[in-house]
């Protein structure tokens, strides 16, 4: 395997910040200061080698900083002058306060104490860089850590599904297979023992989560995902409808034409699609949609017109 | 002893690098103000001519900037104007947020844990590093079991942010509704992540006004244009009570069927049971847009009507009566 080679200021910024590790950890396995620094240990070995050639103007073995690794082990001497740690990086500090975010809204309001101190250590983030970077999540990382717990243990999960196609609230067991990311959201293929069949889901619906037994073998091999499609023409609210679509954005998709295919494993999830953009996109195949699209607007329609709904009170 | 002959190959190898770390070195265990020429003499690894040293010295102390070290200069004696001298003063060489307990560690090294393979993945090494060189074992135990993860990839996301700390204005493409491409310059202010979206914020050059961009929605890859700490970012300017100002305007009033329209019925701020007819609930939902709005409506069927605003109510009846003449 070709390794990345490290920029000269990449290898510098590594030789800063190892200085400060090894001292509060002398001793420490050279393997494990690899792992720590993300870099093979002959990148490391050239690091060290290059530490070994730092020091105070004069650049005596007396100015030098001093460093021990022959062993295996890691230790070092005489470089007072770099063992304070170094200061985060703005953009370090940006990612930080983000991550704090994530977990600021997955913590359970009565850890009080966790609560205080995220907003603690946000609070003196801000004071640095400013109020210029949040997220509000929407899958809760408790959740996610279950998920991960479960796939590691091979266990199964027990979980309460708020489906957007079906439109219901369900409790299934399923046995997760692995965490994805799709069209940009997060979804655990699983196969669920509820309805007997590979499923995706969601991790932003599910409304609840927890593990349950152990798992069976399974037999049954995954569905296709594209096993439905429809062809849609769409005149407007291009760039949104593409995206509800989930087909690609580009501009170039302008020039081809307006004539576009979108992919599905739920028949359901198209139909729904095509109703919500009614205004933007005809259908244009298969017949059977155009026909189920034509008794859903009939049918919604009519309580529209009907005397219960007629009226705007 | 050192093997010197095998140290020298590493040496030209790594020559720029040792200049940097002896560089830092020699400018923070001092004192006072070094002159470029006592740092020339004394620092090891500037040679050449003199307008090369010069060079070099330059390109360094760019490059140390860049790492978030700040040189200071100055002059020996402010009454003269004498050669101006360089240091690295302690105080902004070590790690800023002051004294942290183990508790503080592990929600850090969770925070940071969060980008590990997204878009950030450096930044969040580089921040554990140094979150672990403190030397605090971290209290893990003392946490719940959480999975925090950044899910995105997008390059455009780690160069918005280094763009928004060092100040420098961007340029892009955009794609907008109607799939055109849009040039954009920017100075950027802030990123966002709301339903799963990255959003950036800031300064829109040409439309001189404060505008906000998804991420997925910019063509290629965002561009800097000119230097850093070209602009100020607003001294009262908070992403948090921007996004409250530019929420939900309207509210909806709709009847949804008992047991449906699931997603909706949990972003409803009210329920009136009474005055819906039976089998169905009246709630209240607020929202931007309107024709997102009557989008999501749209999706449910007959399982969701709705009643005001008169403007949504027909907007959405008009997309069903254009449904019924194209498939009817």
């Amino acid at each position: 395997m070709v390794e990345k080679q490290s920029t000269p200021l990449e290898k510098a910024a590594r030789l800063l910040d190892l200085v400060p590790y090894i001292s509060t950890h002398q001793g420490v396995a050279l393997s494990e200061l690899a792992a720590e620094f993300g870099v093979s240990e002959s990148e490391l070995l050239s690091d060290l080698n290059t530490l070994w050639m730092c020091g105070l103007p004069g650049y005596t073995p007396l100015e030098l900083i001093d460093l021990e690794f022959e062993s295996g082990f890691v230790s070092i001497r005489n470089a007072e002058i770099l063992q304070k740690v170094r200061l985060l990086t703005k953009d370090e500090l940006v990612i930080l306060l983000i991550g704090l975010d994530l977990l600021i809204r997955s913590i359970d309001p009565k850890r009080v104490d966790l609560l205080h101190a995220i907003t603690g250590l946000q609070a003196k983030i801000k004071s640095i860089i400013g109020d210029i970077a949040t997220i509000a999540p929407i899958v809760n990382s408790s959740y996610r850590a279950t998920i991960l717990n479960a796939i590691a243990s091979r266990k199964n999960l027990q979980i309460s599904y708020q489906s957007l196609i079906r439109d219901e609230l369900t409790d299934r067991e399923v046995t997760p297979i692995e965490l994805m990311v799709d069209h940009g959201y997060e979804v655990l293929q699983a196969y669920c023992h509820s309805v007997g069949a590979y499923r995706t889901f969601r991790l932003d619906s599910i409304a609840e989560i927890s593990i349950s037994g152990f798992q069976q073998p399974l037999t049954v091999s995954p569905q296709d995902d594209q096993a439905f499609q429809m062809q849609i023409n769409i005149s407007k609210r291009i760039r949104s409808t593409l995206e509800r679509f989930r087909i690609a954005v580009s501009s170039d998709a302008a020039s081809r034409s307006e004539s576009f295919t979108a992919f599905s494993f739920s028949q359901d999830w198209l139909i729904r699609s095509a109703m919500s953009t009614l205004a933007a996109a005809e259908v244009l195949s298969p017949i059977s949609s155009r026909l189920e699209l034509a008794r859903k607007c009939r049918k919604t329609l009519d309580l529209y017109e009907s005397a219960l709904f007629g009226n705007i009170s | 002893m050192r093997d010197v002959a095998g140290l020298r190959k590493v040496h030209t190898v790594s020559r720029k690098t040792e200049r940097l770390v002896n560089l830092t070195i020699a400018l923070l265990a001092t004192k006072r103000y070094l002159t470029k020429s006592e740092i020339f003499r004394t620092v090891d690894g500037y040679e050449g001519t003199p307008e090369s040293k010069e060079r070099m010295f330059e390109r360094d102390k760019d490059d140390l900037r860049n790492l978030g070290i700040v040189i200071e200069v100055g002059s020996f004696d402010p009454l003269f104007e004498d050669e101006s001298g360089y240091r690295i003063k302690p105080e902004n060489y070590q790690f800023q947020l002051g004294e942290l307990d183990s508790k503080d560690i592990a929600l850090l090294s969770l925070a940071a844990e969060a980008w590990r393979g997204a878009a950030l993945d450096s930044s969040a090494l580089s921040a554990l590093v140094k979150l672990h060189a403190i030397g605090i074992e971290t209290d893990a135990e003392s946490l719940p079991d959480l999975a925090p993860a950044i899910i995105s990839k997008d390059v455009n996301l780690a160069v918005a942010i280094s763009a928004i700390t060092s100040r420098t204005v961007i340029s892009f493409t955009y794609v907008s509704e109607a799939l055109h491409e849009e040039s954009r310059v920017l100075e950027p202010y802030a990123v966002a992540s709301r339903y799963g979206h990255w959003y950036l914020f800031g300064m829109d050059l040409d439309r001189k006004d404060l505008r906000s961009f998804r991420l997925d929605r910019i063509q290629g890859a965002l561009a800097t244009k000119g230097r850093s700490g070209n602009y100020e970012i607003p001294q009262n300017f908070s992403v948090e009570s921007h996004l409250l100002e530019t929420r939900s305007q309207q509210i909806a009033e709709l009847y949804l069927r008992s047991g449906r329209a699931l997603a909706l019925r949990t972003r409803s701020t009210d329920i009136f049971d009474k005055k819906a007819p039976p089998g169905w609930e009246r709630v209240s939902i607020e929202f931007r847009d309107q024709e997102r709005m009557a989008e999501e409506i749209l999706w449910y069927g007959e399982d969701a009507v709705v009643l005001k605003p008169a403007s949504l109510r027909t907007s959405v009846i008009e997309s069903l009566h254009s449904g019924v003449v194209r498939y009817g």
